[in-house]
């Protein structure tokens, strides 16, 4: 960007000083030869991102220009009453003098795309990405990593160890399939259930047990419920309770690393549940209008704890919604991790290159409960829970691919399972030891600075614990 | 023309003052009621530099341009602020700044706040307008939910501290129940933002320079009926007035006065009607910045007086007196000579035509402030 000089900005405005437009990086309309991967995107032929029907608004109008109380001799658009062609601002679309609702397609709705059968064999060679085997090897021991931590912690739920957990059953693919196709430096906001990015970032054990136990190891100082993860130094922001309100906080973070020419996609997880806030909404609608490069992910596990997506939506799901925002979008089998894979990375390339979102919907199941606060046999059979865990799970169809391609036998699956699960249970064991951290943990950081009146209160602990400290868990607690 | 801006007070008497540069306030007051304040200008402050003649409106433009000159993150955005805004606070700043800098965003408070939080994560400093503070509520999940709490909540892992939100606040003549609330305290009640009102011209470009450098998200309540009416010497140059530090305005020995905004203009003459009628004197006090407030000037003040009177437009039950009154009875009961008044709107929504008998004005204040010297 040519920013205007120093001097010329410091000149007051009452002084009405001219100033030029920064140079632009190339909008959506104005795709130059930024394509780098030419022979990548080439093969993704089967790969296709669905375009909303209408071209934009302003194509072909220019920007509008603001009514000019100060200057009223500028000129407005010319417009030909001679021309039968639609006038109106809102739309660019032809006159139609036939009455006809479109009807919202559901049966045959938007087609998931993906890569590998539920038996793990690709099925058009011309998609499958060739990843080197490390890289595939890093995905399938990311999820059995984060799918052995799942189930220790659960269980220390249960036995009343940690207070709360939310496990990732089924939708590992979701998070290592699309964390593989990002760079480390791209930002990530998540909704709870996106443990498996982190896990592929290489966020260690200690840091996953120190969050669920609030121990002093805690980068968030236990001050949230477990499965509350964030890592600065992974750009993984930190995670909240209320839904979808990382949605349009995504967007801005999207736009601010536009105009800093970061050369990085902001990625927004959240489930199809979440899609339904009014946050969603603002979200995709700035996104679109505001051209940030965004990759809006959705995690469509057919459950809002015991909402069905019957009693969610009635038209065709999430990406069916996007072109509605003028947002291309794509719906991919979630738990086929090459589908996620080059979805994500094409549109990592395509948002960081033309500066728009990307909608991706993954299909998946939620096969665990809601929460360690959910018993889900209320609300649904054990045979349709059954039917994802056996016949089309992630881990089992890339653990197939692994072994078709000789990367990975049954021997190696045995040690790793052993492995993996001792890694867990060395870091659950020291995580419980550990001790919490210092009450005085509870006042800070509600300001960058201290404000006066919540030091008196901080105090006023401090004298109270003097008297009444026994009837606190002292003992516990750093001091 | 203008005029088309102006959709949301379709249905509302138009205001002339607004609309046409030409007619003064007191034109569009004589034809329907005299405004409840005068409007005191400071004396013309020397320690910044050159002055120049502001009115509100425009001393926020000078802090907006002072604020993207000075720091290249900085944006701003909302509705309709690309062409200068519905109350002009933006002019020039577009053409000046560029596209990317000053955009209007689609017609979403909730989007507009979370927009702005997430610009402030990465640390570009984000200054988002809400069109009018009667229509932040869309806004209060991402205000409460997540701004405020950022920082906490993340053990200072990341926050939106670079947030700053501006709003049109209070009574402005004509604007019932939509384009007259004075919500701070909604805001007062949750830890981690600053909420932050301005008397006049001088001290809005002081305090809103503040908030924007500030490393907590503020939102910055502008009164709005101050926009045009208030007009005084303001430095061209940036410069800072503390947050959380409340001005006594007018020393005074019997009784301590406390408002924000515009009211400080209506208890200031109130002081006067005291001074003149019953030889009271009167100390008055801008608190400023309502949360975290300065609750040692305050109480030092009614230390000294024994008296306290607080008046705010925002209705009386909840409203922020209540909290003032709570925290002053504690630190300072033994000093008090009477109980402690506040003078407020009534627990209504704020009614059009009946404006003139809502308003805590200046005869409602005089007759508390006697029957608190005569308790």
């Amino acid at each position: 960007m040519d920013s205007p000089s120093l001097r010329e900005l410091q000149q007051p405005l009452l002084e009405s000083t001219e100033c030029e437009t920064p140079a632009q990086k190339p909008g959506r309309h104005e795709l130059g030869s930024a394509l780098r991967e030419i022979a990548f995107a080439e093969s993704l032929r089967g790969l296709q991102f669905l375009s909303p029907p209408l071209p934009s608004v302003s194509a072909g109008l220019g920007e509008p220009r603001p009514p000019d109380v100060e200057h009223p001799h500028r000129q407005q658009q010319q417009f030909s009453s001679l021309d039968d062609k639609p006038q109106f601002p809102g739309a660019s679309a032809e006159f139609i003098d036939k009455l006809e609702f479109i009807q919202p397609n559901v049966i045959s709705g938007i087609p998931i795309y993906r890569v590998m059968d539920r038996q793990g064999q690709i099925i058009n060679p011309s998609e499958d990405p060739h990843l080197p085997k490390e890289k595939v090897l890093k995905l399938y021991k990311s999820m059995t990593l984060l799918n052995t931590m799942d189930r220790i912690l659960y269980e220390s739920q249960r036995q009343g160890r940690i207070s709360f957990y939310m496990t990732n059953y089924g939708e590992e693919g979701t998070h290592v399939g699309s964390a593989a196709a990002l760079d480390n430096t791209d930002l990530v906001f998540g909704q709870y259930r996106e443990a498996g990015v982190l896990m592929y970032r290489d966020y260690p054990l200690e840091l996953f047990m120190a969050q669920c136990y609030g121990n002093i190891s805690d980068l968030g100082k236990g001050r949230q419920m477990p499965v509350h993860y964030g890592c600065k130094e992974r750009h993984f922001v930190t995670i909240s309770s209320p839904l979808a309100t990382q949605i349009p906080q995504a967007v801005g973070a999207a736009y601010a690393a536009k105009r800093a020419n970061a050369n990085r996609v902001v990625i927004c997880y959240f489930g199809e549940g979440a899609a339904s806030e009014g946050d969603a909404h603002a979200g995709f609608n700035f996104a679109a209008t505001l051209e940030c490069p965004i990759i809006f992910f959705c995690r469509n596990n057919g459950y809002a704890i015991s909402t069905p997506t019957s009693e969610q939506y009635r038209g065709d799901g999430i990406a069916a919604r996007g072109p509605g925002y003028g947002i291309m979008s794509i719906r991919v089998d979630g738990n086929d991790v090459f589908a996620v894979y080059n979805a994500t990375k094409e549109a990592r390339r395509r948002a960081v290159a033309e500066n728009q979102p990307f909608l991706i919907e993954a299909m998946t199941y939620r096969i665990g409960h809601h929460s360690t606060s959910d018993d889900s046999s209320a609300y649904r059979s054990v045979d349709e829970v059954n039917y994802w865990d056996k016949q089309d799970h992630p881990i089992s169809r890339l653990r197939h691919y692994l072994l078709s391609q000789g990367w990975w036998d049954e021997e190696q699956e045995k040690a790793w399972r052993k492995q993996s699960r001792k890694k867990v249970m060395e870091a659950f064991e020291q995580a419980e030891r550990k001790p919490k951290p210092n009450p005085n943990l509870l006042f800070s950081d509600v300001y960058q600075e201290m404000p006066a009146q919540l030091r008196k209160q901080q105090e006023s602990l401090a004298r109270h614990l003097q008297t009444y400290g026994e009837h606190y868990p002292l003992e516990h607690f750093d001091k | 023309g203008a005029e088309g801006h102006w959709r949301r007070f379709r249905g509302v008497g138009l205001a002339r003052g607004f609309l046409h540069p030409s007619a003064t306030v007191e034109d569009a007051a004589q034809r329907r009621q005299v405004a409840h304040f005068t409007f005191q200008p400071d004396p013309e402050p020397r320690e910044y530099g050159q002055t120049q003649k502001m009115n509100l409106f425009q001393s926020v433009t000078s802090a907006l341009d002072n604020s993207l000159a000075k720091d290249p993150t900085a944006v701003i955005f909302g509705e309709d602020v690309a062409f200068g805004g519905v109350f002009r606070c933006t002019v020039g700043l577009r053409d000046k700044y560029g596209k990317d800098r000053v955009f209007n965003t689609p017609l979403c408070e909730q989007g507009i706040v979370g927009f702005g939080i997430g610009i402030a994560v990465t640390g570009a400093t984000a200054i988002a307008e809400i069109q009018f503070a009667d229509y932040i509520f869309p806004a209060f999940d991402q205000i409460v939910n997540e701004a405020a709490k950022y920082r906490y909540r993340s053990g200072d892992l990341f926050n939106c501290g670079s947030l700053t939100i501006r709003s049109p606040w209070g009574c402005v003549g004509h604007g019932a129940l939509y384009h007259s609330q004075s919500p701070e305290a909604f805001f007062a009640h949750c830890p981690g933002i600053k909420v932050v009102i301005p008397r006049s011209p001088f001290q809005a470009k002081g305090l809103l320079l503040s908030c924007i450098e500030d490393k907590n998200p503020c939102i910055f309540f502008e009164p709005k009926i101050l926009y045009r009416a208030a007009a005084e010497q303001v430095p061209i140059e940036p410069y800072n007035i503390p947050l959380s530090q409340a001005e006594v305005i007018q020393e005074g020995s019997d009784v301590t006065l406390v408002a924000w905004g515009t009211q400080v203009h209506v208890i200031r003459e109130v002081a006067s009607m005291a001074k003149e009628k019953l030889g009271v004197s009167c100390e008055v006090i801008d608190l400023r910045t309502i949360i975290p407030w300065d609750v040692d000037t305050v109480c030092k003040s009614v230390i000294k007086t024994g008296r306290l009177l607080i008046s705010h437009e925002a209705p009386l039950t909840g409203g922020f007196a209540s909290e003032i009154s709570s925290t002053v009875q504690e630190e300072c009961f033994l000093n008090l000579e009477a109980p402690i008044s506040r003078v407020c709107g009534y627990d209504t929504p704020f009614p059009h035509i009946f404006e003139p008998f809502y308003i805590p004005d200046k005869w409602k204040c005089y007759d508390a402030l006697r029957k608190m010297i005569n308790y």
